[in-house]
């Protein structure tokens, strides 16, 4: 089996890594190992694959193929199907010559410089780069645990809780009402569960448009929320209410059998209800070693190298990058900004400065899209946002067909980006 | 012409050629990276949907369209952030290395 084959030349390999002064050159090349699939993931596999430093790539991921949670909220409305979100990794192999191994990395040995599978497999790395995503503060809010999601989903990672939620969005009768239980910062996505709620109203407006929208939030604002208020106004006129912590006293506790969530103050029951916990890094970052008391990944602004455990990277939501959003387009730009580091590191050229950005192509309606723009810079160690630009409240029919437009292109080209 | 200066030519001129190859390589490989920024909404294979391509274009054109996005004559609030991040320097790298891909397109 030529994996096994592989597997073994492998761990031959390490040991005369560990001997060589540098990365182990000439006898072969540079390997870099990247665990995690995701969006950062697949994005530093593809970069690096493509460097001037050559390295051998391996890219770990148990899933076979990979499902957006950026636009699934399309799926939420009945838009879009959740195949048209979902990307597999063939080409990262074929055209950028990546070893894909579909198997779950259980932990990583900084001083050997190894990454265990869950297979018993070992594969060394003269870099590693891992995009653990997130994982969910379960016990937060009493009654809502691991196993409660599968009555009342997250939908936070795409896939079968999103379908999930989606069943139940069809089956609640018209006049239902549907909480949406929104995290307190930092979370992946900052305008999702907002726009989660314009595009159910969206379907709710056409099906069941006696429904109503409840938010509460963990937060006091939300981002984007002047965009999201007027958009809401316009669209769908006292289906969407949204109620800060200050008023509700915060979310304490769930009754998953009656759907009752319960407020400091009020308790309300929900039809479909959909709550989105409080996050922190995935659990491969917790396991090895990678988060702080935070919860999340201190990194290095330039490199993305971890402040805890040296020549690994961590990459994509798991990262407390300072100014830095939890976006896909930010894992994306961060993932770029690390290839290039360890491509400079690996060849011993120059290391340039990194272009960090972020934009988040916001759906209110089908039709009626916003963004922002935001430039970030390495900055007395750590990330900070160097110029902001939003959509404006008042911008014409026209202009936000034409965001949505653009949107749709982005998603294509995003993807293509990532996957292709 | 002495044979010694002959020699001596041909060497600088193989100087000049391995430098102006070497600054060449170091363009396009500055390009590159570069260009990963723009890849992120824009396909650099010359696919459009939504999102215009830029690959192909005459260089002085996408110089004066980055110029003019930069300087908000052009509004996109996408595109003028960008424009901020770029010096003119990155601009004029970016115009070469996207201005020199085809439809074809994988240099």
């Amino acid at each position: 089996m030529t994996w096994t084959r592989r597997k073994f030349g492998r761990v031959a390999g390490a040991g005369l890594a560990a001997l060589a002064a540098g990365p182990a050159r000439g006898a072969g090349r540079p390997r870099v190992v990247v665990i995690g699939g995701g969006i950062a993931g697949a994005t530093v596999a593809k970069y690096l694959a493509t460097s001037s430093a050559k390295p051998e790539v391996t890219l770990v991921e148990p899933k076979q193929r990979y499902t957006t949670c950026f636009f699934s909220n399309f799926y939420l409305a009945g838009t879009r199907s959740l195949e048209s979100l979902t990307h597999g990794y063939e080409k990262l192999t074929s055209n950028y010559g990546i070893q894909v191994i579909h198997d779950t990395a259980t932990s990583i040995d900084p001083v050997a410089k190894t990454v265990v599978l869950a297979s018993g497999g070992k594969l060394s790395y003269d870099r590693a780069v891992v995009g653990p995503g997130i994982a969910f503060k379960y016990g937060t809010i009493a009654g809502y645990d691991e196993a409660a999601t599968q009555v009342i989903p997250h939908a936070w990672n795409a896939g079968p809780q999103t379908q999930l939620l989606r069943k139940q969005l069809e089956s609640m009768d018209d006049g239902g009402l549907f909480v949406i239980v929104a995290p307190p910062d930092p979370f992946r996505c900052p305008p999702g569960p907002y726009e989660r709620a314009s595009l159910v109203a969206y379907y709710f407006k056409q099906f069941k448009p006696r429904s109503k929208i409840l938010i509460l939030d963990a937060k006091d604002t939300f981002f984007e929320q002047d965009l999201f208020e007027d958009g809401w106004n316009r669209h769908y006129p006292g289906m969407i209410e949204w109620l800060p912590a200050q008023f509700t006293g915060g979310v304490k506790s769930v009754d998953v059998k009656t759907r009752a969530i319960k407020t400091g103050g009020d308790t309300f029951n929900a039809n479909v209800a959909n709550i989105i916990p409080a996050q922190i890094a995935g659990e491969l970052a917790q396991r090895a070693g990678l988060a702080d008391q935070t919860g999340w990944c201190p990194i290095d602004p330039m490199t993305f190298e971890s402040k805890l455990h040296p020549a690994i990277h961590v990459i994509g939501d798991a990262t407390n990058a300072g100014d830095m959003p939890k976006s896909a387009f930010v894992a994306n730009s961060q993932a770029k900004a690390c290839a290039f580091a360890i491509a400079s590191a690996l060849s011993g050229s120059e290391e340039t400065m990194p272009h960090l950005f972020n934009t988040c192509f916001t759906f209110l309606a089908p039709n009626d899209a916003v963004t922002d723009a935001i430039n970030m810079t390495p900055s007395g160690g750590s990330i900070k946002i160097t110029d902001i630009f939003f959509s404006q409240v008042g911008e014409s029919d026209e202009i936000r067909r034409q965001t949505s437009r653009q949107g749709e292109g982005w998603y294509a080209a995003f993807t293509h980006d990532i996957f292709g | 012409m002495p044979a010694s200066s002959f020699t001596a030519l041909a060497i600088a001129a193989a100087f000049f050629a391995l430098n102006a190859g070497a600054a060449a390589a170091a363009d396009q490989a500055r390009g590159a990276e570069l260009a990963a920024m723009c890849a992120s909404c824009h396909r650099l294979d010359g696919r459009d949907q939504g999102i215009p391509s830029i690959i192909g274009m005459d260089k002085q054109t996408f110089i004066h369209a980055m110029n003019a996005f930069k300087s908000g004559a052009r509004s996109n609030s996408m595109m003028h952030a960008v424009a901020l991040q770029l010096s003119d320097a990155e601009i004029a790298t970016l115009a070469a290395y996207l201005g020199a891909r085809t439809k074809e397109g994988k240099r």
